[in-house]
């Protein structure tokens, strides 16, 4: 069956593509903007400000790929799609991190969770981050505007059996739970989300936005990394990059992009690095400081019936049972939520090697697995992870604290008992050391003494968010609560690296919902100014 | 001058003593002896260990799986960041050589020459070492065996998972 792809489409009919990658000699581009990066902050801001009708010129540093290229195999995704090919880590590589790195960045491959930022977050930003305007109130018609707009709605269908047991297990507790809203239009339910939607079913700003963008007149640009923004006393005067190369390796040529107003989209981490590497103004020292991760747990479950958790919908069910349970700056809270099974993913993420691994993957069709994701950054102890800068790019540099480590002990707790209740026959906590449990007298008694430490204890992030704070008060933050730059008239900041804290929620709305709020009050600026 | 100069420079051209293949070396390891830029002879020696309860039991089989996965294991490191890569690289050249072999493993045997049971020994130590060093280089060299093994479709057939076919030929 062939499937329709929109970008091949459009790019016959005319939109302004230049995959960098193909240049020869450095060239300079004009345009009224200029949005570094092309994911949930970049791809809603170019939509926005090219329906105002200025000019905007996108700049991704990854390459635009489509669903003809979405083959739904993990070794083509992985370094298509993601940066540094899925294997991010933190520095002492305690933290694995996905995050996106193609045309749409994360929404290209996420799993299309999409939650309005919980009011406790919001409610802490005003009270103890100088954030101002940015209650539920004053956001519900934003993120109302950007569900419609990309078809956000509740899943109708019933979950697949990997979140049907979250389901179960939730119901058997009686814990809160929810049923997700997703951005898919007609999706298939085939649960490759991960991979890139193969039949553009997912409204990633991939499908979305950017097309519409394009539509209108935008230029994109990939493979092309921005390296630096060129400045002088209160303005952005340049943006330079480099093309890479067809594997995204440098080469010799230059861009060079000059805009009226600059929006630095590059994702958290990305963002950060871009602004400190470019020398900045930062006079209290925030880049890359509280860089937040949700890092996140892992239980597998052995049930005697197929899970398949493969199949369907990643993700149509969450537990919000234990987030704020200890107020926002209690006890570390846990979201609980469960990821598709693929063999790369839970080959990499499991422990061990030869005869056990081996016998733990041929129960891959029986293997249920929960995810906690921590609420990092409200703890006084939970400051989350800085930004430095290397010779060849980044390394972020992630305590696990104590706080942390009590909050792992307390989720390996509930998804044990979450699994049981739900029917497992055996669970196994995702640390080294620990065997299959066989009930939940037994998970009690193993998991008090378990040994929890960096490197024993599995822990991913798919979640990556702040590094460049949002808020009124410049000691707490670089830009305000609309991400407009504290020291750079033209300048803003719209992507996750803006959050003060982790959200205790997937981010993506998030991002879509303030940057739609953000993005219309610059577009009304600029369009003033241009007259 | 840093660690890994020292050593290259100290140690150059031993790689394939270090590595033993001059006196044993499977028939069926598609690899280039005088230029094993892949380090494929130092993989062939790790994947029965890492792999071993997933590997097919038919010998021709097996043979193929593990050839197809040192291909995979080449592709991965080449797409690897810069980063990530030189510190891989690292990794690998120092198991090549005799003095980077007595400081990970302790001793100077080289990786061809162990039973497959020495080398599990091996692993066990690495994964559960006080030292920071030897843990994240038994966890790269795991992540990077078993995820390039489970990226080949031919061996998905233990764990009946097969991708959907609606797409067909499309990809």
């Amino acid at each position: 069956m062939v499937i329709a792809d929109p970008i091949e489409e459009g790019l016959a009919s005319g939109w302004k593509h230049i995959d960098a990658s193909q240049l020869n000699q450095s060239q300079t581009l004009e345009a009224d903007v200029v949005i570094v990066g092309s994911g949930a902050g970049g791809g809603v801001a170019a939509e926005i400000l090219t329906d105002a009708g200025l000019t905007v010129i996108i700049v991704e540093g990854g390459p635009l790929k489509s669903s003809q290229s979405f083959n739904m195999e993990e070794r083509r995704a992985y370094p298509n799609l993601y940066h540094q090919a899925a294997a991010m880590k933190t520095k002492d590589k305690a933290i694995g991190i996905f995050q996106g790195r193609a045309v749409g960045g994360s929404t290209t491959v996420n799993w299309t969770t999409s939650i309005r930022t919980p009011k406790n977050a919001l409610d802490y930003w005003a009270k103890t981050k100088s954030v101002k305007g940015l209650s539920r109130d004053e956001l519900d018609p934003w993120f109302e505007k950007m569900e419609q707009r990309l078809n956000i709605t509740k899943w109708p269908f019933a979950p697949n059996r990997n979140n049907e047991a979250l389901k179960n297990g939730c119901e058997k507790l009686n814990w809160d739970f929810t049923v997700i809203k997703r951005n898919v239009k007609g999706c298939w339910n085939t649960g490759y989300c991960g991979m890139g939607c193969p039949v553009n079913a997912k409204q990633s700003m991939l499908v979305t936005t950017i097309p519409a963008a394009l539509e209108k007149g935008a230029t994109l640009v990939s493979r092309a990394k921005v390296v630096k923004l060129e400045h002088h006393k209160e303005k952005i005067f340049a943006a330079k990059a480099i093309a890479l190369d067809e594997n995204l390796k440098p080469t010799s040529v230059e861009l060079t992009f000059k805009a009226k107003h600059y929006i630095i989209a590059a994702g958290a981490i990305h963002t950060p690095t871009l602004l400190m590497r470019s020398g900045v103004t930062d006079p209290n020292q925030l880049l890359g400081k509280r860089t937040f991760l949700h890092p996140t747990l892992l239980s597998g479950a052995i049930f005697s019936d197929p899970i398949n958790a493969h199949s369907g919908a990643p993700q149509s069910i969450y537990s919000d049972e234990f987030v704020w349970r200890d107020g926002a700056d209690g006890q570390l809270g846990y979201k609980l939520e469960v990821p598709p099974v693929h063999p790369i993913l839970i080959g990499s993420k499991t422990l061990g090697y030869g005869k056990s691994h081996a016998e733990l993957m041929a129960n891959f069709n029986q293997l249920q697995v929960t995810i906690a994701l921590v609420r990092d950054g409200y703890h006084e102890q939970s400051l989350g992870g800085q930004v430095h800068l290397t010779d060849k790019g980044f390394t972020l540099d992630y305590p696990l604290t104590e706080a942390f480590w009590n909050a792992a002990r307390r989720a390996f707790y509930s998804m044990a008992e979450l699994q049981f209740a739900a029917g497992a026959k055996q669970v196994l906590p995702i640390s080294e050391g620990m065997p299959y449990l066989n009930n939940w007298a037994e998970a009690k008694t193993k998991i008090a003494t378990m040994e929890l430490a960096p490197l024993k204890t599995v822990v991913a992030s798919a979640h990556v968010m702040g590094g460049c704070p949002m808020g009124q008060d410049h000691q707490l933050s670089m830009v305000d609560s609309h991400g407009q730059s504290h020291y750079y008239e033209n300048m803003s900041v719209m992507d996750g690296s803006i959050f003060p804290t982790s959200l205790g929620a997937n981010p993506q709305l998030s991002i879509y919902g303030m940057t739609a709020r953000n993005a219309t009050r610059l577009a009304e600026r600029l369009s003033a100014a241009k007259g | 001058m840093k660690r890994r100069t020292f050593l290259t420079s100290a140690f150059v051209g031993t790689a394939s003593l270090a590595l033993g293949f001059s006196l044993y070396s499977p028939e069926f390891i598609a690899a280039n002896r005088s230029q094993d830029s892949q380090h494929r002879l130092l993989f062939s020696a790790l994947l029965p260990v890492f792999l071993d309860g997933a590997l097919p039991d038919v010998e021709t089989l097996r043979r193929a799986a593990q050839n197809r996965t040192l291909d995979a294991i080449a592709q991965t490191i080449a797409i690897l960041p810069e980063e990530g890569r030189a510190e891989l690289e690292q990794l690998l050249d120092m198991l090549e050589q005799r003095l980077g072999l007595l400081i990970l493993t302790g001793s100077m045997t080289p990786l061809m020459m162990r039973t497959p049971q020495e080398l599990a020994s091996l692993l066990e130590y690495w994964r559960n070492s006080f030292l920071d060093l030897m843990v994240t280089a038994y966890q790269g060299l795991r992540e990077l065996v078993i995820a390039s093994y489970y990226s080949c479709p031919e061996h998905w057939s233990r764990l009946n998972y097969e991708k959907p076919t609606f797409l067909g030929q499309q990809v």
